[in-house]
Order: C-alpha cells, then sequence, then structure tokens
C-alpha cells in the first residue's frame, strides 16, 4: 500500500513536471533583474514598466519565432552581491540564454562578470560607468553611451553657440558626478575653456549659498553641474537667490533631466540645459509611439532610463529570430550583427575608441522653456528652437 | 577687494541664518540631555516625522509649512511624551548589564520611526515647492548705489526669525515659569529636586516632549527650503549631538552659541576649503570641543561669572 502511494505520487510529480516543460516550450522566460526597491527604485520602476510594454507588443505579434516572451523580474535593490546571485541563479538554475538590464553600474558589472565567466551574452541597459565595456569581454553588450559621451551634445552647443571663455563646476561626489566632472575639465580645456572652481559636494548638503558666492566670485561664463534630482532643483534655487547671471547654467543629464527638477525648482529652473541619452520628441521609429503610450498609461513621460529598457527588449528579439539556435554562442553571435533601428535610436555593437560591443547613439541637449524640457540640440533632433542668451535673474518677470 | 568681501560677507549671513536652525535643533537635544542624562539618538528621526507631518499637510490640505509648526510641534510634543513614558521610563528602571541601555533604545526608536515612514511615504524623495521659495531681498534694493550686492532669502530669513522667537519663548519658559524652573532644578540637581517637592518624573516626562517639540518645530522650518526622505533623520541627529557637544552638555545658552558657530564654521570652510571640506569640519570641531572645551560655551560662560 504505501509502495503505491509513494508510486503514485512519483507518478504525479513526473507528469507535472513533463506537463510544465511542455508548456516552457511554448513560452520563452526571460527573468530581469532591476532595482525595485532602495534608492534608484524609482528608475527600475520606470524599467520594469518598459520592459513589459515591448514584451506585451512583441506577444500581440505573434511573440519570437511563434514563442511568446514569459517576463518576470528579481529585485537586486541596486546591491552589486545581490545582483550578482541573482545573475548566477538565472544562468545555473533556469539556463536562462541571455541576460538583460540591471541600473546601476556597480550593479551591471557584477553582473557582466557572471556573464563572461559562463558564456552567456548580457545586454547592459542604462549603466553608464566607462570600464564595463572596456574589459575585453566578449559576451557584454551595452545599449546605451559611455558616460565620457553622456555631454558630447552638451560640448557642441557651449563650443557652437555659447563660445564662454571660462566655466564654474560643480558636483557630487558620487562616481557618476566625479567621472562627468573629470571629462568636462579635460574637454573644456582643451577647447581653450578656464576652469575657474571645480568643487565637489557630499550629497544632502542642506545650503549651497557659501560655494554659490564664491562662484558669484569668480563669475564664470557657463556653470555646470552634475547632481541628483533634489540637489539640482537646491542649486538652481539657490543661484536665483544670489542672482548669479552666468551666461548659460547647464546640467549633465541625472537630476536636470526628469519633470520633477522643474517641479521643485519652479521658475528657477527656466533656461537650464542638460545632456540627456534621449527624449520624447526624437523622431526614430517608435519613439514617439512608445512616449505617448507610455505617458497615456502611467501619467507622466518617461527618461531615457524607460526608452534604453524598451528598446532593450526589442534588440533581444531581433537577436534570438536571427540567431541559428537558441545557445548562448549562436545569441552571441546574432547580438554582434545586430544593426537595426530602435525607439533608442540605431542600435549597432561595435567595437572602437577601447570599447567592445558597444553602441554609439548620439547624445541630446535639453532646455527648460516655459517650464517644460524641449530638445533644443543639436539642430536636426530639435523641436524648439534653444533660448540663447538667456535673460538676467533682475530682468525676469 | 570688493569681490572679496561680497564673498565674505555673503558666505557669513549664509552661516548665520544656518546657525540659527541647527541652535533650534541642537536646543532639543541640550534639553534632554540636561534633565534626562541620555543622549536622544533619534532626535534627528523625530525631526524628519515633524517634517512628513508638515509635508503631508502641504500636500493635501494645502498648509503652508509656517503654519504647520503649530500643528506639528504640538503632535511632536505628544510622540515625545509616549516615548518617555512607555519606552524610556520602563527601560530605566531595568537594571542592566549596559549602565546606558535607554540611549541604545533611542537607537532603535530611531530606526522604527525611519522604517515607518519608508513603508507609509517610501524612499522617494519629497519636497514642498512653496511659492516663496526662491523670494530673496537684495542689499541694493534698499540702498541703491551700494557697491556690493548681497542677498538675503525670504525664507531662510522667516525661519530664522521664528527660531529666535522660540528660543526666546523658551528661555522665557524655563527662567520665568514654575514648571520650567522646576526643569532647571531637576537637570541642576535631581535628588535635591526631589527633596524639594519637584515632581522629578513628571518633569522628565515633560522635558522629553519640549524637546521633541523644539526639533519638530525645527522641521517645519527646515522644509520650506529643503527636501526630505525616510533616512534623513541620521545627518541631524549628528549635527545636534556635536552642537550638545559644543555648547556644554545641558546648556541652553551654549547650544545657541555652539550652533551658530557650527553654522558659520560650515559656511566659511564651504567657501575657503571646499563643500566636500564641510563634514571633515564639523567632526574637527567636534574633536577640538571635547579636547580642548571639555565643558563646551557653557563652561567658558561659567568660568566669566565666576571671575567677577
Amino acid at each position: 500500500m504505501r509502495h503505491l502511494v509513494l508510486l503514485t505520487t512519483f507518478v504525479f510529480i513526473l507528469s507535472v513536471a513533463s506537463a510544465g516543460a511542455v508548456f516552457a516550450q511554448s513560452t520563452f522566460d526571460l527573468s530581469i533583474s532591476l532595482p525595485l526597491t532602495g534608492k534608484t527604485a524609482k528608475f527600475g520602476e520606470m524599467q520594469k514598466k518598459s520592459y513589459e510594454m515591448a514584451a506585451q507588443e512583441i506577444n500581440a505579434k505573434g511573440g519570437v519565432k511563434g514563442k511568446k516572451i514569459n517576463l518576470t523580474f528579481e529585485d537586486s535593490g541596486g546591491k552589486p552581491e545581490v545582483a550578482r546571485s541573482i545573475a548566477e541563479k538565472m544562468v545555473d538554475v533556469k539556463k536562462q540564454p541571455i541576460m538583460v538590464g540591471e541600473y546601476t553600474s556597480a550593479c551591471a558589472k557584477a553582473v557582466a562578470a557572471v556573464a563572461e565567466e559562463r558564456k552567456t551574452p548580457y545586454l547592459v541597459v542604462a549603466s553608464a560607468d566607462d570600464d564595463i565595456t572596456q574589459k575585453n569581454y566578449k559576451y557584454v553588450f551595452r545599449l546605451n553611451p559611455v558616460s565620457a559621451h553622456y555631454d558630447d551634445a552638451l560640448l557642441a552647443f557651449i563650443k557652437d553657440v555659447v563660445k564662454p571663455k571660462s566655466m564654474a563646476i560643480i558636483y557630487e561626489s558620487s562616481p557618476f558626478g566625479t567621472a562627468g566632472s573629470r571629462n568636462m575639465v579635460k574637454e573644456v580645456e582643451k577647447a581653450g575653456i578656464k576652469v575657474l572652481v571645480n568643487e565637489k559636494y557630499e550629497a544632502g548638503a542642506v545650503d549651497f549659498k557659501p560655494i554659490l558666492s564664491k562662484v558669484k566670485g569668480a563669475n564664470p561664463d557657463v556653470i555646470y553641474m552634475v547632481s541628483y534630482v533634489m540637489d539640482a532643483a537646491l542649486l538652481m534655487k539657490q543661484i536665483k537667490e544670489l542672482r548669479i547671471d552666468s551666461r548659460l547654467f547647464a546640467g549633465g543629464a541625472a537630476g536636470f533631466d526628469i519633470p520633477e527638477f522643474v517641479e521643485n525648482a519652479k521658475d528657477a529652473a527656466d533656461y537650464v540645459v542638460t545632456s540627456t541619452l534621449w527624449t520624447p520628441q526624437l523622431n526614430f521609429k517608435g519613439s514617439k509611439d512608445y512616449a505617448n503610450k507610455f505617458k497615456s498609461k502611467y501619467g507622466e513621460f518617461p527618461s531615457y532610463h524607460g526608452a534604453a529598457a524598451y528598446s532593450a527588449m526589442y534588440v533581444v528579439k531581433d537577436a534570438l529570430e536571427r540567431a541559428k539556435s537558441w545557445r548562448q554562442d549562436d545569441i552571441r553571435d546574432a547580438l554582434k550583427a545586430t544593426n537595426m533601428e530602435t525607439a533608442f535610436g540605431p542600435v549597432k555593437f561595435e567595437d572602437r575608441e577601447g570599447y567592445q560591443n558597444q553602441n554609439f547613439s548620439d547624445t541630446y541637449v535639453r532646455q527648460v522653456i516655459k517650464g517644460h524640457h524641449q530638445t533644443v540640440y543639436p539642430q536636426n533632433y530639435a523641436n524648439a528652437k534653444f533660448i540663447y542668451p538667456i535673460p538676467k535673474w533682475r530682468e525676469r518677470k | 577687494m570688493l569681490v572679496q568681501l561680497e564673498v565674505f560677507l555673503q558666505t557669513l549671513i549664509a552661516g548665520i541664518l544656518l546657525g540659527g536652525l541647527y541652535a533650534l535643533i541642537g536646543l532639543g537635544m541640550t534639553l534632554i540631555m540636561g534633565v534626562m542624562k541620555i543622549i536622544n539618538l533619534a532626535h534627528g528621526e523625530l525631526m524628519m516625522v515633524s517634517m512628513y507631518i508638515a509635508f503631508t499637510l502641504f500636500t493635501y490640505f494645502n498648509i503652508d509649512p509656517y503654519l504647520s509648526v503649530f500643528i506639528a510641534a504640538p503632535l511632536l510634543f505628544l510622540l515625545g511624551v509616549a516615548m518617555q513614558k512607555y519606552l524610556i521610563n520602563p527601560v530605566l528602571k531595568v537594571d542592566s548589564i549596559l549602565p546606558e541601555n535607554q540611549v541604545i533604545l533611542t537607537v532603535g526608536v530611531g530606526m522604527v520611526l525611519a522604517n515607518i515612514a519608508t513603508l507609509i511615504f517610501t524612499s522617494d524623495y519629497k519636497s514642498t515647492p512653496v511659492p516663496y521659495a526662491t523670494t530673496a531681498l537684495y542689499l541694493s534694493d534698499i540702498w541703491k548705489d551700494s557697491p556690493i550686492e548681497l542677498s538675503f532669502s525670504l525664507p531662510w530669513i522667516v525661519s530664522f526669525v521664528i527660531a529666535i522667537i522660540i528660543t526666546i519663548g523658551l528661555w522665557f519658559f524655563l527662567s520665568r515659569t514654575d514648571t520650567g524652573k522646576s526643569i532647571r532644578a531637576t537637570a541642576q540637581d535631581l535628588d535635591a529636586a526631589l527633596l524639594m517637592g519637584v515632581n522629578v518624573k513628571l518633569m522628565r516626562v515633560v522635558t522629553f516632549g519640549i524637546g521633541s517639540a523644539l526639533v519638530g518645530a525645527a522641521g517645519c522650518l527646515f522644509i520650506p527650503m529643503y527636501y526630505l526622505y525616510p533616512s534623513l533623520g541620521g545627518q541631524f541627529t549628528l549635527i545636534a549631538f556635536v552642537i550638545t557637544i559644543l555648547g556644554g552638555l545641558g546648556s541652553t545658552v551654549g547650544a545657541i552659541i555652539g550652533g551658530l558657530i557650527l553654522g558659520i564654521f560650515e559656511s566659511m570652510t564651504a567657501t575657503y576649503l571646499g563643500m566636500g571640506w564641510a563634514p571633515v569640519g564639523r567632526f574637527v570641531i567636534f574633536v577640538a570641543a571635547l579636547i580642548f572645551l571639555p565643558g563646551g560655551v557653557a563652561s567658558l560662560l561659567k568660568r566669566q561669572r565666576l571671575g567677577k
């Protein structure tokens, strides 16, 4: 009797397992690791929504080679050690042939190491640290530009339009802020622009007025800042209070590039320009559809983080369709041969300037005009004319 | 030369305004320190709670943060009273291996508060975008031909003035009312106060309430020009702690002077050394105060009085 029970259970388990296997064959399971809690959760949340949106669209059109994409998400909390163990689970346990995702550079580095070790292709979506694609990794691909190129368009704008003689730089003492400042100093000094003040601050500072009065005393033509949201707003508010009349206020993406910046800084945000990797006003295939769909569903336009995630899904789909088989190496070769246009812009993974498998997409400049971010530079992408020279504080309103 | 003068004066103004608010944060801690002989390490978290109260009132009921001082401070008073009565007093009675386990208790309370705030409000940054946030008064508006331009931010000035009014009110309360005198008596000599018929237990509860209310008021004064997130408390606990040490443990006048010194010192380091140095400066002051002025500013004041 006891044997019979055991046997039936065993048979039952077997049949369930095989049913599961049959079911799995009609879908393509893809786990994505993201920060859904912690400080960077806001970006992870936006990316999750964008991945889902793209997967739904793909599934509605018949999926990948007839298989529906079945997305699941794992929360890394922005912690590299957690991201690493998630990646190991994906490859070793779930036998997933491709990995996508993560947000912070630290986490992406952890996942990239696993990917290279286990020879599984990994597509980095929004992590900017230069050296992720500088390590001669064969299996790591990156969709977003590297941080050294974040300010390309902004630099061109500064050199061509503003033509300043001097600059002040204020940046957050994080890897992102430090890298931003270092690149900027290197580039402007090449152009003969003098850096008068180059100061870092600890995130969460209450009062920027002392440092800003020093900047005011130095009287630079351009003030360039790299900050997170709230610091960005505080900086511009206090610049307004002190009436520092530089010819241009420029931000390096991140905190200056999201709607919360204008919400918090209000009129002090006017005429501020910022670097960005993507804007809802761009004219790539599917950009506007994505932006509008996201807005009607979630109430606000996505930032480049979302667009990159949305496009990454299509890049994966494209690679899976072209791959000879869905084994890791074949998918890797297919990814390497990618040449397509996405909502994020054209995607092609190149080896140059010391980077491997890096997509070099354009960056853009946005300016806050009448309380909204408008794309103003380079001119072929612009949807509004930039406003320069900007009015002095005393003359505003 | 004029430019240098302008930079210096503007920095000094920023330092004094910041110092006034620091003083208010420090006052609450020093008061509790004086009476209870413990450092309340949940001080910054109490401030965070009051900031969330002000934020909620502003966002959902459109109440100005300055008005919510009158709502948040009493609420924080009650919170402080409850903390003292139901958490700290029972712990005081228990014998333990650690002599200062009430201090450890306050750390725990701080963590609980921060995590509750994360649960309710998520870890996102919040702010109260008030319409007058960037309004400022300018020297050149008053004095037309002024060779230098100085700006006085309206919300900073208003916060500073309210902080001063609260401080004067506290001084009045402590020196002129019976309850205030009882509190001071408890702080000076607990046993003597007990023998003189002071209800020491009640005074402890009241003091903790007042200390919390003070930092609650400080939270409301801070939020128009700052922002908030659940883990913001630690930073301000630290500032209050430095001020308490600098001012002399338990001295109210010391805390006010300590707050001003810290505010001005931080602003000066930011201008003349670099903003990254401000936190370093804070600890240099802290260590210097412990080594060279163990009694804090209060001991200087006392020495002078004895000299007369």
